[in-house]
Parts: C-alpha cells; sequence; structure tokens
C-alpha cells in the first residue's frame, strides 16, 4: 500500500518536472543559440549571401508571415465566430446542429499538409491565382477555422443562462443581446482564442509550401504576391546544411519570441475574463445589461 | 428600425455559418474528387499493402503501394502517444493532486507554451539535438523512427497534459470530501482513486491528440529520414504525410502520381475518422457503465 503512494507520488513529480524542463529547454536552447545573430539589422534587412539566407536578414519573412496571418485570421476568424454564434444562439435544429459540428470535426481532423494540397490544386492552379498571399492564407484560414469556432462555442456556452435570458426578458432583440451581452462578457475567450489561432497559423509550414510561400521575395505589397513565410524560411536554411545554421538559429530566436509575446497576450486576456467571470462586479453587470 | 437591425444581423450571421460549412464541405468533396481517379489505375488493395512506391518511371513500370507509409505513420504515432501518455498522466496527477488553484493557474500556461511552438522549430530542435544524440549512440546517419515519436511525444504534451488534468480535477473533487473524512494520505489517494478512477475518460483525450500525431508533416520529416523501409525504432521511414510535402512539388498535375497523393490524403483522413470513432465509440459504452 505504502509502495503505490510512493510511485504516484514520484511519477507526478517525474512527469511535471520532464514537462517543465521541455518547455525550458526548447526555449533556453533557441534563445540561446539564436541571440548571436539578433541585430537590428537582422529583423529589418533582407536575406543576402552566395547561397541565399547565409548572411543578411529576414525582414521579408516576418513582415510576409504577418500578412499570411492576417490574412488566415480575417478569412477564418470571423466565419469562425459567426458559426459559434449561429450553433449556440440561433440553430434550433438538432440535426442541422450535428451536421455542422460533424463538417467542422472533418476540418479539424484533416492533416495540415493535405489543406495545402487543396488550396495548391484549387486556388494555384484552378482558378490561376498563382502563388499568392491569398492562397496560402485561405488554407490557414480553412485550418483555424474550427480551432477557434471550438474556443468560441465553448465560451459562449459557459455564459451563465440567467444573464442571456434576463437579456431576452427585458425586451431586447438577439442581434443586442449578442453586442452587448454576450460578446462583451466572452472578450477574454474570443480575443485569447484568436490570437492563438493566429499563433497556430504563423507556426504552420505544411499548408505554405506550395501554396503561397517561397523560397526568396521581397516584401509584400499585395495580397497577389507570393511572399516569404518564416516557418518555411527556417526549413529551407536547415535543408541547406551547416553554412547558414546561424541565421537558421536566428529565425526560430524570432517565431519563438513572438509565440512567447502572443501567449503572454492570450493568457492576460482570458485570465482577466475569468476573475470578470467568478466575481462579477455587480454594477458593471448592470451596465452590460 | 430595431427590428431590421436585428433581421440584418441574423442573416449576417446565418449566411457566414452558411458560408464557412459549404466552403469546408467543398474542401472535403474536393479531396475525395482528387483521389478517386487513383483507384482507376492501381487498384484498391495494390495501393493499400502494396510496399513499391515508384511514382516516376526510371525503371519502365511505376507502382504506387502506400502500405510502408501507414505502417510508418502508425508506428510513429503509437510510439510517440505512449511516451507523451507516460509523461503528462504524472503532470496531470502532480497538477490535479498536489497543488492549489493559484499554482494550476501560473502552471497551466506555462505548458501550453509547448502548443504554440511552431513544428519546424520542433523539427529543427530535433535535428540539432536528438539526431546528434542518435548519431553519437551509434545509429547509423541519426534520423530514426524513435527520434521522431520523442520529437512528436513533446509536441502532444500539452494537449494530453491539459485534457488528462480536468479529467483528473474532476475525479479529485468528487471523492476528496469523503477521502479527508477517511483520513487517506494525499498520495494514496490519488494513486488508488484519481487514477483508476480517471482512466476511462483519458481514452477522450488521446481523440485530439492522435490527430494532431498523425497529421504532423514538418517535425516528423525533419528527423525520421524519409526512406520508404519498413519501419523499425531505429531505422528510417516515412509518414503519409511527409510523402505528400516531400513530392506535392514534382506531381504533374492530373496524372496518377498527383491524384495518388490525394488518395494517400484521403487515407490519412480515413484512418484519423476510424480511429476517432472508435474511440468515440469506446467512450460512450464506458460513460453509460459508469452512469
Amino acid at each position: 500500500m505504502r509502495i503505490r503512494s510512493i510511485l504516484a507520488r514520484l511519477w507526478a513529480w517525474a512527469g511535471i518536472l520532464l514537462t517543465i524542463g521541455m518547455v525550458l529547454f526548447l526555449f533556453g536552447f533557441v534563445f540561446w543559440k539564436g541571440a548571436g545573430s539578433i541585430s537590428l539589422e537582422f529583423v529589418t534587412t533582407a536575406p543576402k549571401g552566395a547561397v541565399l539566407g547565409m548572411e543578411g536578414g529576414i525582414w521579408p519573412a516576418i513582415a510576409g508571415s504577418f500578412c499570411f496571418t492576417l490574412t488566415a485570421v480575417l478569412l477564418g476568424g470571423i466565419p469562425a465566430v459567426a458559426a459559434a454564434l449561429y450553433m449556440v444562439f440561433y440553430c434550433r435544429h438538432k440535426k442541422l446542429q450535428s451536421l455542422i459540428r460533424a463538417v467542422i470535426q472533418c476540418i479539424a481532423g484533416i492533416p495540415s499538409i493535405v489543406l495545402g494540397l487543396f488550396s495548391y490544386s484549387f486556388f494555384v492552379r484552378d482558378l490561376g491565382l498563382g502563388r499568392c498571399i491569398l492562397s496560402g492564407g485561405i488554407a490557414l484560414a480553412v485550418m483555424i477555422l474550427p480551432f477557434i469556432e471550438v474556443r468560441a462555442e465553448k465560451a459562449f456556452r459557459e455564459l451563465p443562462p440567467q444573464t442571456i435570458q434576463s437579456s431576452y426578458a427585458l425586451g431586447c432583440a438577439r442581434s443586442y443581446t449578442i453586442w452587448h451581452v454576450v460578446l462583451p462578457a466572452c472578450r477574454g475567450e474570443l480575443v485569447s482564442g484568436v490570437i492563438l489561432g493566429a499563433c497556430y497559423a504563423m507556426g504552420a509550414t505544411a499548408p505554405l509550401i506550395f501554396t503561397g510561400a517561397v523560397a526568396y521575395a521581397s516584401a509584400p505589397t499585395s495580397l497577389l504576391q507570393p511572399a516569404m513565410a518564416l516557418p518555411l524560411h527556417l526549413y529551407l536554411l536547415v535543408a541547406q546544411g551547416a553554412t547558414s545554421l546561424g541565421t537558421a538559429y536566428g529565425t526560430a530566436f524570432v517565431m519563438m519570441a513572438l509565440i512567447l509575446v502572443s501567449n503572454l497576450l492570450a493568457t492576460l486576456f482570458t485570465g482577466r475574463s475569468e476573475r470578470h467571470g467568478s466575481h462579477p462586479h455587480p454594477a458593471r453587470r448592470q451596465r452590460r445589461l | 428600425m430595431r427590428k431590421w437591425i436585428d433581421r440584418i444581423w441574423s442573416a449576417a450571421v446565418v449566411l457566414l455559418t452558411a458560408l464557412a460549412v459549404l466552403a469546408l464541405a467543398f474542401v472535403i468533396y474536393f479531396i475525395v474528387r482528387e483521389a478517386l481517379p487513383t483507384f482507376r489505375e492501381v487498384p484498391l488493395r495494390d495501393f493499400l499493402f502494396g510496399s513499391r512506391w515508384m511514382p516516376i518511371d526510371y525503371t519502365g513500370s511505376t507502382s504506387f503501394g502506400i502500405f510502408h507509409f501507414i505502417l510508418g505513420t502508425l508506428y510513429v504515432s503509437a510510439l510517440a502517444m505512449l511516451l507523451a501518455l507516460a509523461v503528462s498522466l504524472g503532470a496531470s496527477l502532480f497538477l490535479s493532486c498536489a497543488v492549489g488553484a493559484r499554482t494550476r493557474q501560473i502552471l497551466y500556461p506555462f505548458i501550453d507554451l509547448l502548443a504554440g511552438i511552431p513544428s519546424v522549430v520542433y523539427g529543427f530542435v530535433g535535428l540539432m539535438v536528438l539526431v546528434k544524440l542518435f548519431l553519437k549512440a551509434g545509429v547509423h546517419t541519426g534520423s530514426c523512427v524513435l527520434a521522431a515519436a520523442i520529437v512528436l511525444a513533446v509536441m502532444l504534451l500539452p494537449y494530453l497534459v491539459s485534457s488528462c488534468s480536468e479529467t483528473m480535477l474532476k475525479v479529485k473533487c468528487r471523492y476528496e470530501g469523503a477521502a479527508d473524512a477517511l483520513g487517506i494520505d494525499r498520495w494514496h489517494f490519488a494513486a488508488t482513486v484519481v487514477l483508476p478512477a480517471s482512466f476511462r475518460s483519458i481514452l477522450l483525450s488521446m481523440i485530439l491528440a492522435i490527430g494532431r500525431a498523425m497529421g504532423e508533416t514538418m517535425a516528423v520529416m525533419m528527423v525520421m529520414g524519409n526512406a520508404n523501409l519498413f519501419p523499425t525504432l531505429l531505422g528510417k521511414g516515412e509518414t503519409i504525410a511527409s510523402v505528400i510535402a516531400l513530392e506535392m512539388g514534382t506531381a504533374v498535375a492530373g496524372s496518377t502520381h498527383y491524384h495518388a497523393l490525394y488518395a494517400a490524403g484521403l487515407v490519412l483522413m480515413l484512418m484519423l475518422f476510424l480511429i476517432n470513432s472508435a474511440i468515440g465509440l469506446l467512450r460512450r459504452r464506458f460513460l453509460r457503465e459508469e452512469v
């Protein structure tokens, strides 16, 4: 009997230490190795060198990644939130609801590389858009749509039903209730869901390989141009071998730093709204209604 | 006036949802449509169980068999799942039974950082650290299935930890009072009540994780070696996702090779679907038993 509890204790400590150690190791390793190549020049100039990327910076990749992510969040985030609203507040047919859920789950299960394949065949080839930010952004949007929808729907469902019913009881229309009660109450979760979705999109390489990201381009000026993207740039630098390792570590550094900052932001937002949820300020709640 | 705004808003929500769902349904339809022509040229049995993958006819004949890729995908995912489950069960036990709500609030976002790291970075670090270690340990070229499984296991950790610890927390809250009243030691309680009682619901946690594991492309591709071989623990292997990523650029549009890549993607999707519904079915049975 005694042995079992000791074993459980050991297991728990080993598990948590390994997990925490992994986080520290990954960030520490990349930051330590990459710190040498980071400079103002590195983040503001274009890649140079006999083998591309040996010298110079990664500015076009940062700008390109930003454009891809923004396209994906606009095209994926808005329908995702709308779909979540529909599922929670509008849909009355159980059958339709489970059908929509099945489609969304099916998309969530599609590997990102297959989404890239789809976007390549349909947008790049069939519609003749060519490799551009739009084709890549759509692939990313399809990828993050289920991700954001699930989080948004969870946030809406966890709202106390009294809040919504009181609003209806006061004669508020559905749109008014959504704008003035539901969305403000869930702002934290929605914002953090979108930020995490954006992170997911920014770090994805597979959907971009053949749809929009290229090895070299200048900073993008239009949605119909191909652009560089940070993760693909890192992949190509690694594939080139030892000559460009310095810049590869630098690129990884920039991505990890972006991830760290956006995760902090997301945590801050959810943390805040959870506090509101658990101790609702009476005055504030009245104003909301 | 108000009424009209309400109507327009409702219409907008319905329209956007319909658009999103139709677009998603179209993606699924498109993938199936592009995959089916494969089977006009390659019999289904040869495609699934053939082990020769020769998309371009250097040697006179092409052949499309994805058996090794299927095995590679399953092998890596299962191994990664086992490794990740071992670590994350321990970590969840710690999170649910050993610390208070405040520490949890700090540790959760910290562990979630792992979910945000791009898969290329995982692959890169795996290549720089793990593959070198394996090379030193005497594995030829260093890239192997085990290295890929370890990288993948780290990627699965945040998903498993968050859902397992949620389950364990619920179980703990349900029985905590009784355990306290009996004066049971905290760790004894964890080992004999929390762990066994949450074992079944943990199946559910695996759904999310296995999807991520099987569809993961870049990280696995970078450390697994990518050779069409029967996967062994320390040998090279290749997954379905890597084949698609590596060969998509060279496949001529409309050729059998191109359709075969779609078919491989479809097989991957169907495998995921089957595993998910099997787990869902098991879960429903378990839940009914619990009630």
